[in-house]
């Protein structure tokens, strides 16, 4: 599939852009989401949800300024679904953020929600359903901010979007069902079938001589992280998660799943060779890699459509750039007086029903009866209480512009990708791995001007430290960007300045229309209570914890036993203990009379 | 601890040992008894010294057998059993439980041995002196009741070791090589220890005790080995579950199956690195710290069986026939044939080897069968 790249950027179109963005555009999107048929590896015809009877999903894109409207239709018939601008932070429209149960409710089959927001930040985004592990279905596509004042608009003369991905030939709906089961009880995540770039594999993108282009690239995949690599062509990383970066020079980046990176790349000057590009899914994440599972996707730049496109070399090993030495080009300060700061202990675990569960601080995330955005808006006063949020959101209250501080500890041996709705956050403290837990007694040199990103990778046994200013009013979650452990409960709340959003924010229409077609509740607490906000009394639970030792059950089980065995024992001593018979003895005797000589 | 020590393999070599000692104490008391060094000293000496002889060339033999079986088991077995493991495992736990159960009974009766084997001495000796009235009866004969003080404690000895190889074999098909050797020293030096005791007069009534408290310990291990082997049963079902080996996750949640689980306590698990001291709790009372519906039925069930089966044996001992059934004149059927075999030492060793093998509730058969 080649790209075409003069539909993105073309001098009349930017000239047009410019203008927009002068006047303000209104960007306007009518996505009719349903199921399609794909076979994007060649392997496996699957239904996958597109728009507009369509897969590989329209990417948005937009100027910085614009208002972006997209009236979203469900026409899947079979599942909810909603929309998540993923890294726009929606500062003043947090009701249009996207994730259900937390913003708004899902989208019901047959119904039509409409998310109108405007964008003030530039770069490389993309938006994907926030509805119950969906996306990998196919709904995600890519967000691209055009900035006219952009630092890079000099550096390039093409812009070229690529996005990643694992891929699996499963629907998610079955394979979470497996996944969450007592009969997957060390929570092993299906290993996907292939990996795509550009929801295909085999993708070639021309190059001219001597231009130089920006690749935006996007992990768009519900899992695995991917190493990304230019034969012969180096990477100048200048933006990530939509934060322009003081130039670096890498030969391989590592992109976790919602990592978006944009890297300058200078077409060579020769058109003797074409050039092969490569995805790697980091299989350090799988828990069994099946002898059949290729983990690469290749493309080619090609210079010379009639010269062969070579296969990649094979490489010794993957040494990625390490993201936490980028510094920001704005270089925003080091916030170092923390105003609030709290400790995130991140632990898989079993549930009593066998199956295998995500927890931060013990808690694992189960979706409250109301969306906690209107249980903000509904609880008056107590919306500044963490209580009203329910017992399993792990909901904090973040009073407004507080610098906050979230220390994660990875107590698990995998690798996790961190995700902040509505903020970039500053990375501050990134362990190697087997670091153990933070000691906020003794913490480390912290860089000046730290890296800041909204999706951040945590290492096996390691920990994260992250800042940021609460100014931006609305419930953010923060979560691992890991589909399967969104599904298992690895999910914060943040509650940010509650009270400011009940005095700015009103709900459309047609989002609390969409509650009433859920039958979901859109006033109270997490219970749904509207008299008393503090009875969570019905909320929804988790399933109970594991029985630790011996329960009733157990213990009467082992005094039976015993007495049995006490029984047992006692009628074998009685019959061993019995004298002989009479008969016995009788025949004794008279065979030791008749045998014994003289 | 497990592995270099097996518990049923020490119980069955004790017994087989215990029951070989008390024979050969019974024939050298008797020899004792009846010539004396002071009567005659040679012919004493000839005897005594066969005696001994008899017990070290059926000792060779059951070494050289037993080493063969036993080399020849762990040559061949080992890597066929790997990927089936727990269901081998289990089955083996299932035959061991067997072997254990109806050999149990019998180790109850071995303090009657001593007086059986002076009957059949008396009755091999007798026969010895009346040799010249019965010429015609074969050389073979004349040569074995020539030897009897050689072939008695030789086919002893032969007897009670093979029969010990094959209840070892048959126990310990799922140990690994090591679990036998201490286990079978210490079986040896127990049994042979005890039987000496006897030998110099012990009483009858603390032997009596130390027989039942033996026997009890087998039987505790039997109703583990029972409850162990529908365990791997299970285990195994729920390794195909889970599709791996749920030892490798551990004692914690995911190494069972949490429907059918009665207790589970995440610590003292018997099976990862030998188990410690619970490895010997569950091979003598079939711990698991991973309990079943199944391993918990099981267990008792097998208690219900041994209570229902002694007490069978108990009533019938007692009252000469089973309950809610008449004395059937089927005793005296059995009495009047059996009285129609052949009286010879081989003949009736053969008899009293297959009864013993059956267990103990035949025990009361085998002592009508021999004629009045």
């Amino acid at each position: 599939m080649a790209l075409s790249l003069s539909s993105f950027i073309n001098p009349i179109a930017a000239l047009l852009l410019f203008i927009l963005h002068v006047n303000a555009a209104t960007v306007t999107y009518d996505f009719d989401i349903g199921w399609v048929y794909a076979n994007p590896d060649g392997m496996a015809n699957r239904p996958v949800i597109g728009i507009n009877g369509k897969w590989p999903i329209p990417i948005i894109a937009a100027d910085i300024g614009d208002r972006i409207i997209v009236n979203a239709k469900n026409s899947l018939g079979n599942e909810s679904t909603s929309l998540h601008f993923h890294g726009l932070y929606q500062n003043g429209t947090n009701h249009m953020d996207g994730p259900v149960g937390v913003t708004q409710c899902g989208i019901a089959p047959g119904s039509s929600f409409t998310y109108n927001f405007t964008i003030d930040q530039p770069g490389t985004y993309w938006y994907h359903s926030h509805s119950r592990g969906q996306y990998p279905d196919g709904l995600r596509g890519a967000v691209i901010i055009h900035d006219p004042d952009s630092p890079l608009k000099n550096m390039y003369d093409e812009e070229i979007i690529v996005t990643f991905s694992d891929w699996y030939h499963d629907l998610m709906n079955g394979l979470l069902e497996g996944f969450i089961k007592y009969s997957n009880p060390t929570g092993a995540e299906p290993v996907p079938k292939s990996a795509l770039v550009n929801e295909t594999q085999n993708l070639t993108i021309s190059m001219e001589p001597g231009k130089t282009y920006l690749f935006r690239m996007i992990n768009v995949g519900a899992f695995a992280a991917q190493y990304v690599w230019f034969e012969g062509h180096t990477m100048q990383i200048v933006e990530v998660d939509g934060i322009y970066t003081e130039p670096e020079d890498a030969d391989m980046i590592y992109i976790t799943a919602a990592q978006r990176y944009a890297v300058l790349i200078t077409a060579k000057n020769e058109t003797d060779t074409n050039y092969a590009f490569m995805g790697s899914m980091d299989e350090d994440l799988f828990d069994t890699v099946p002898a059949t599972l290729n983990p690469n996707v290749t493309g080619w730049l090609v210079y010379d459509d009639k010269k062969d496109l070579p296969a990649a070399a094979p490489i010794d090993s993957f040494d990625p750039f390490d993201d936490f030495a980028l510094i920001p080009q704005d270089k925003e300060k080091l916030f170092d007086k923390v105003d609030y700061s709290f400790t995130l202990d991140l632990k898989m675990d079993n549930l009593g029903d066998g199956a295998n569960y995500a927890f931060f601080n013990d808690i694992t995330y189960v979706s409250p009866k109301v969306p906690t955005l209107y249980s903000v808006l509904t609880t008056g006063d107590n919306a500044t209480n963490p209580l009203v949020y329910g017992d399993h959101t792990n909901s904090f209250v973040l009073g407004h512009n507080q610098v906050v501080e979230i220390v994660l500890n990875n107590n698990d041996p995998g690798k996790h990708p961190f995700h902040l709705h509505g903020h970039a956050f500053q990375v501050v403290v990134r362990s190697d791995d087997e670091a153990g837990n933070y000691d906020p007694t003794a913490p480390p040199d912290m860089p000046k001007t730290p890296m800041r990103r909204d999706t951040i990778l945590v290492r096996p046994d390691g920990h994260i430290v992250l800042r940021f200013r609460a100014d931006n009013p609305g419930v953010w979650l923060f979560h691992c960007h890991i589909e399967w452990h969104v599904s298992s409960g690895l999910i914060a709340t943040m509650v940010e300045a509650p009270l400011i959003l009940q005095d700015t924010l009103t709900l459309p229409a047609d989002h609390l229309a969409a509650c009433k077609a859920a039958d979901m509740p859109t006033a109270g607490n997490a219970a749904g209570n509207t008299i008393n906000v503090l009875d969570l009394k019905g909320q929804p639970l988790p399933p109970p914890r594991l029985p630790s030792g011996f329960t009733a059950r157990g213990i009467v089980a082992l005094v039976f036993s015993v007495i049995a065995a006490f029984l047992g024992l006692a009628t074998i001593s009685w019959y061993g203990a019995a004298p002989l018979s009479k008969e016995e003895e009788a025949k004794l005797k008279r065979d030791i009379q008749a045998g014994e000589p003289q | 601890m497990v592995n270099v020590f097996a518990v049923p393999v020490f119980f069955i070599c004790f017994r087989e040992c215990l029951e070989t000692s008390i024979i050969v104490s019974v024939l050298l008391s008797f020899l004792k008894q009846t010539l004396g060094p002071e009567r005659d000293p040679v012919v004493y000496k000839k005897l005594v010294k066969q005696v001994w002889l008899g017990v070290a060339a059926g000792l060779f033999i059951v070494i050289v057998i037993g080493a063969g079986m036993i080399g020849a088991f762990y040559g061949i077995g080992k890597d066929t059993f790997a990927n089936t493991e727990y269901i081998w495992e289990g089955v083996f736990g299932l035959v061991a439980t067997i072997i254990i159960s109806l050999m149990g009974a019998a180790l109850l009766r071995v303090s009657k041995l001593q007086d059986k084997w002076r009957v059949k001495l008396a009755k091999a000796l007798e026969a010895k002196d009346s040799k010249s009235v019965v010429p015609a009866n074969g050389r073979f004969k004349r040569w074995a009741e020539k030897y009897a003080m050689f072939l008695l404690p030789f086919v002893t000895v032969l007897r009670e070791g093979l029969e010990a190889v094959i209840f070892i074999g048959g126990v310990g098909l799922g140990l690994p090589a090591t679990a036998f050797p201490i286990a079978v020293i210490c079986g040896l030096l127990a049994g042979g220890a005890v039987g000496f005791v006897i030998y110099k007069g012990g009483n009858r009534t603390s032997l009596q005790i130390f027989l039942i408290v033996s026997t009890c310990f087998l039987y505790l291990v039997a109703a583990g080995l029972f409850s162990k082997a529908i365990w791997f049963f299970e285990q195994n079902k729920w390794n195909h579950i889970i599709g791996g080996d749920a030892a490798e996750t551990g004692s914690g949640p995911g190494s069972y199956d949490i429907r059918d689980s009665v207790w589970h306590v995440n610590c003292c698990n018997p099976e990862i690195n030998g188990g410690g001291g619970w490895g010997i709790f569950n091979s003598l009372f079939g711990w698991q710290n991973s309990a079943t519906y199944g391993s918990v039925l099981s267990y008792n069930l097998y208690w219900i069986c041994v209570i229902i089966g002694f007490g069978l044996m108990g009533y019938k001992e007692k009252n000469g026939h089973y309950p809610f059934r008449k004395a059937s004149t089927k005793v005296e059927d059995e009495r009047r044939n059996s009285s129609s075999q052949g009286s010879g030492v081989l003949s009736e060793q053969i008899a009293d080897k297959r009864a013993e093998a059956v267990g103990a509730g035949t025990n009361v058969r085998e002592v009508r069968e021999s004629p009045a």
